[in-house]
């Protein structure tokens, strides 16, 4: 499927901003599952973007506005090629001892281990036991249903929790949106030794539910010795396929955020985010 | 061990005929002035115990304070965290020198050049290929949990494939007088200051005796420190210019911020004197923007840039970051040395050394033991009450038990710590730290020391000869840092061996 | 300093920054700020003695008038009811939320220094510090308890013995320039102001112009300067109010009065900025020369016949501008990014 995409930021500020420094993470990641075709970052006021790419291969690009100014837009252009759903192959199954003893599992500690966002705690570990009590049989297979349990106990609710909600929390109050049902997700299958990454990016939405209603979107991927990383989302229950675009992958929300910078002068008075999916056929999905 | 020190502490005590008296008790210990037994003075502190023996006590003290008075009117001092008055101290400073023969430095010199030399090539290889990871010389899990791994600078090459700078080595000896490695520091390792003027002092105190030991300079220091940071600099222009980046006055290290700043005759700037612009940094003089080429600073990575680390840093500079990413300032030491000066991978620094050179550690480490493994956690947990165990990532003496000398519920708390998180401790066995004739209490009195040498990586290493000499004040005590109790001493490295 | 040689090829840098520079003046304008202060304060307690018999109403205008030539009337009223000898003492001395206060100045002025105290002698740190200790550990009551008058010589006399201090140990560098250039604005300011309080306590009674009340009231303008020996020197005669007047504006040698200070203020102007040419580049330095060029060219009747009220809110305004100008100018930064919050920014 061919996705253009644009997603456009604008922070309006009370009064004059200057001084503006920033990281962003907006470019869609090549893999085995898409290819980006062309990315386009235009910025305004005007500045010259530099990149570099992080630990977890995600394309940063970083630029500086001295000038004052009182509006900043931010606005991405990507166009992706993701692999048909025909021509994914399916996910092996391997046991969770199996998993324990690849020999690539040891590079993926920090992928099993407490982050920011995900502190592994009794109650996660604790709830992941309860979701697999009818038994563990294989990684993928634990991984699915470690998701479809939250999409069953928790509400999608937006505005419940923030920015700096962790997965702890979110747990506790068993609602929130996407960020949150990731976070979570990572947190059961971290408590089982599962190494799991967070992934931010668009979902090419073309049938709208009522729960469907984002194009920025979240999810997670676990790795699957002999496959790779394996992605599922927990807020629609489902694998992620060919409407799904990844824009940047890491440990939790703290890694890949998309915006992120500092800047001298008067409050943010708004900040308005607008991402438009497209398939290049011509459907159009405006969140 | 206490138990000996306290017993002895009652003793009636002599009468004092000259400083060094016959009831010098150098102990279980190993004596750095006297042969074991405390009666025969090691060659090379027999020119020093001459002049002592025919010192009079009065004069003795007359230089002491005249000493301790220069020491204060210059603000030679450190501020004391943890302290409501954020109080400035003197550091106390000991007249009794350390001593070391030349031969003996020659051996520590080269140990030193091979393990920095060994800890840039082991950061190099982490924030590129993880060529030693991927052969598991070091579990990875180890590396990716650690606190100070940059992950942000993946792939970045530092100018001149120099991570680590300048270093600051802590060295102890053993109860046979084997140097041992204590601790790296490879971020910003304080002190410097301390050894230069402590010589200062020394030179007026005891200025004849210099030139009959033949003691090497440890002046060149500052220039030493210069040369490094100009190897830096990018092709801008034919004089970059260098500036020290200091937190501020209220950082404890301020005394030695401006004091280096001094000696380099360079500028010592606050994040807010610089300014990012076009991804390079100035800074803003009357005059207008100056571009800097180098900074030396001594802020830790967290502070630096706020864009990049702590949001929440005021003391750092937005942008910095970027500008050392686009290669248009230098940063001493650079970014994400912390994860090889972390005290879990110290012990793996001989096989690091190993991988990369090929060589035997020319130093040895203290035994440890990682809490992190199981088999080590067990044994830690079981005799704690006989280790000193150490959080990874604190220094400064802080977050650290010495199980012989804590009460029983000091280390049941550890135990609970380390159970808790054991990637967070590691245990080592005691060491009976070497002592020195120390003046205490109107006499000379063992206090146990160590060393730290301080090690320069410009466009060769090189180690300053010398060095500061820390030392327990406390009777019995083992933990020489300044916040708690400790002292300094003048460190000569002598041409020859007397 | 170890016998340690700079390396030949990288002499002491010069460049002074801009920090440091505004640390040096502000720590000198504090200063003198305080000292004014303490003596606008120290002699109107002492006048207020001196005439027992005012009466309320009196006492009132007293006490107002000098809150008002301070600039803070409205901060005093949100936080005192009434003016009286014990709340303005109070409130000019050791009330914090009064940025004004003795108090609050002297320890801007520690502040500033500490900012800086590796590039100030110790002597001039160590007299901030000890005279910050003292006023820490004094209080209103304590002070009348004391009598006023020990207090207020011990700030007079530890920031007598700071300027002093610093034109002996300090170097004749731009950080000079910067320190003097401060001292003289905020002397400058705080003379038209101790003159303003007379034009405040006149206004309304005209009547009372040259009675006994007057005079003294006169004498104590001339002793709020420490100009009355000095004026008293000059004029052999009795105090006259346009000659007092005259005198702390006119005066080419007296170092308090407005044209003393004004010739200091153009000529560190000149040099900090560098204004060498004969028509000056900033505005600080024509609004300097021409402020010069009023008091060296206007006569008392000329300013009595503007209104002595306004020629002085005028020079006010021009110092604060010429002050303004110049911190900007060597600031090399938009005035208000220091004062300014650093923000973030993220997308969530």
């Amino acid at each position: 499927m061919q996705l253009r995409i644009n997603h456009r930021t604008t922070f309006t500020y009370a009064g004059k901003a200057h001084d503006s420094f920033n990281e962003v993470r907006l470019r869609p990641i090549d893999d085995a599952f898409q290819k980006c075709l062309s990315f386009d970052l235009r910025l305004d006021p005007v500045a010259a973007p530099q990149e570099y790419s992080d630990f977890y291969g995600n394309t940063i690009h970083y630029f500086d506005i001295a000038d004052g100014h009182t509006k900043l837009t931010v606005e991405a252009l990507s166009l992706i090629e993701t692999t048909p759903n025909d021509d994914r192959p399916p996910v092996p199954s391997v046991s969770s001892s199996d998993l324990e003893r690849s020999a690539e599992r040891e590079m993926f500690a920090e992928f099993y281990t407490s982050s920011h966002y995900v502190p592994l705690e009794v109650e996660l570990w604790r709830e992941a036991q309860d979701a697999l009590v009818e038994g563990r049989a294989d990684v993928w297979n634990e991984v699915c249903r470690l998701g479809r349990h939250i999409y069953r106990t928790f509400a999608y609710k937006p505005k419940t929790t923030g920015v700096n909600t962790r997965a702890n929390d979110a747990l506790k109050l068993r609602m929130g949106v996407c960020q949150d049902f990731a976070h979570v997700h990572l947190g059961l299958c971290r408590s089982l030794g599962i190494p799991a990454r967070y992934v931010s990016g668009y979902f090419f939405n073309t049938t709208r539910r009522p729960r469907e209603i984002e194009a920025s979107h979240a999810w997670i991927e676990a790795y699957v010795p002999g496959f790779g990383w394996a992605a599922f989302d927990a807020t629609h229950d489902r694998p992620a396929d060919d409407r799904y675009v990844k824009v940047a992958v890491g440990r939790d929300y703290a890694d890949i955020r998309p915006i992120n910078g500092t800047y001298r002068g008067a409050p943010t008075r708004s900040l308005k985010v607008d991402v438009k999916v497209r398939e290049t056929n011509g459907r159009l999905v405006h969140a | 061990m206490a138990k000996d020190l306290l017993s002895r502490s009652e003793q009636p005590k002599p009468i004092i005929v000259s400083l060094i008296s016959s009831t010098y008790d150098a102990g279980a210990f190993f004596d750095e002035m006297f042969e074991p037994g405390g009666k025969t003075v090691r060659p090379h502190y027999r020119r020093l115990a001459e002049r002592l023996t025919t010192l009079p006590e009065a004069d003795f003290n007359h230089r002491r304070a005249a000493v301790d008075l220069a020491f204060l009117r210059r603000g030679v001092t450190f501020t004391v965290y943890n302290d409501s008055e954020g109080t400035e101290r003197i550091f106390p400073f000991d007249l009794i020198p350390r001593i070391i023969p030349g031969k003996e430095w020659a051996k520590l010199e080269a140990g030193l050049i091979q393990r920095i030399t060994a800890l840039n090539l082991f950061l190099h290889d982490l924030y590129h290929e993880q060529k030693i990871l991927k052969d598991k010389i070091i579990p990875a899990a180890l590396i990716l949990g650690a606190k100070h791994f940059r992950r942000e600078f993946m792939n970045f090459n530092v100018p001149r494939d120099i991570y680590v700078h300048i270093c600051g080595t802590d060295l102890i000896r053993d109860h046979a007088g084997n140097y041992l490695v204590l601790e790296d520091n490879l971020r910003c390792p304080s002190g410097a200051s301390y050894m230069l003027e402590n010589r200062v002092a020394m030179r007026r105190a005891f200025p004849n005796l210099f030139a009959s030991y033949g003691v090497r300079p440890v002046e060149t220091y500052g220039e030493s420190l210069l040369k490094s940071l100009l190897h830096l600099a990018p092709d801008r222009t034919e004089k970059p210019n260098v500036v020290l980046l200091t937190p501020g006055v209220y950082n404890s290290a301020y005394f030695e911020h401006t004091f280096l700043a001094r000696q380099m005759g360079i500028p010592i700037v606050e994040g807010r004197d610089l300014v990012v612009q076009g991804k390079k940094v100035f800074m803003r003089t009357t005059a207008g923007l100056v571009q800097v080429d180098v900074i030396y600073r001594r802020i830790d990575d967290d502070f630096l840039d706020p864009t990049v680390f702590r949001p929440d840093s005021m003391l750092g500079v937005p942008g910095l970051v970027g500008a050392y990413r686009a290669g248009h300032v230098a940063l001493a030491n650079s970014i994400g040395t912390g994860v090889a000066d972390d005290k879990v991978i110290y012990a793996f620094v001989p096989k690091i050394i190993k991988y990369y050179l090929g060589e035997e550690p020319l130093l040895a480490n203290v035994n440890t033991y990682l809490a992190s493994e199981a088999l080590d956690r067990k044994f830690i947990l079981e005799n704690i009450a006989k280790l000193v165990v150490k959080s990874a990532n604190e220094a400064g003496g802080y977050g650290m038990l010495i199980g012989p000398a804590s009460t029983k519920a000091e280390c049941e708390s550890f135990r609970t710590q380390v159970a808790a998180n054991p990637r967070n401790f590691i245990a080592q066995d005691p060491i009976a730290l070497s002592r020195s004739p120390t003046y205490c209490d109107g006499e000379l009195q063992g206090r146990h020391i160590d060393l730290r040498p301080y090690i320069l990586y410009g466009k060769k290493v090189t180690v300053t000869p010398g060095g500061l000499t820390r030392v327990a004040l406390r009777k019995g005590s083992l933990v020489v840092n300044s916040s708690q109790g400790g002292g300094s001493k003048d460190t000569w490295v002598l041409q020859g061996d007397e | 300093m170890p016998a340690t040689k700079l390396p030949p090829s990288r002499p002491q840098t010069n460049v002074m920054l801009s920090r440091v520079a505004h640390s040096l003046y502000w720590m000198s304008r504090y200063i003198e700020r305080a000292e004014n202060i303490a003596r606008l304060l120290e002699v109107n307690l002492q006048l207020l003695l001196d005439f027992q018999g005012l009466d309320e109403a009196h006492r009132k205008e007293h006490w107002d008038s000098i809150i008002l030539s301070t600039g803070e009337e409205k901060l005093f009223e949100e936080h005192y009811k009434i003016a009286d000898s014990r709340t303005v003492t109070e409130f000019l001395a050791f009330d914090l939320r009064n940025p004004g206060s003795i108090l609050a100045c002297v320890f801007s002025a520690r502040e500033n220094a500490r900012m800086i105290r590796d590039q100030i002698s110790a002597e001039m740190w160590e007299t901030l510090n000890e005279l910050h200790l003292y006023l820490k550990s004094q209080n209103t009551t304590d002070v009348w308890a004391a009598g006023p008058h020990e207090f207020f010589s011990r700030i007079k006399q530890a920031s007598h013995l700071f300027q002093g201090l610093t034109g002996a140990t300090y170097s004749r560098s731009e950080g000079w320039e910067f320190i003097e250039f401060g001292k003289y604005l905020e002397r400058a300011d705080k003379t038209t102001r101790i003159l303003d309080v007379k034009y405040h306590i006149l206004l309304p009674n005209a009547s009372d112009v040259g009675g006994a009340v007057d005079t003294a009231q006169w004498q104590a303008v001339l002793r709020s300067a420490s100009a009355l020996e000095a004026y008293r020197r000059a004029h052999v005669s009795a105090i006259l109010p346009w000659k007092a007047a005259e005198f702390l504006i006119f005066s080419d040698s007296f170092p308090r009065s407005l044209h003393y200070c004004v010739v200091q203020i153009e000529e560190f102007l000149r040099r900090i900025l560098g204004e060498t040419a004969a028509r000056p580049k900033s505005d600080a330095a024509r609004a300097a020369r021409r402020l010069l060029a009023d008091l060296q060219s206007l006569t008392i009747t000329d300013v009595i016949d503007e209104g002595l009220h306004e020629f002085l809110q005028e020079i006010q305004t021009t110092l604060d501008k010429i002050g303004d100008e110049v911190v900007q100018i060597t600031m090399f930064y938009p005035a208000e990014s220091s004062t300014e919050e650093q923000q973030q920014q993220q997308q969530q």
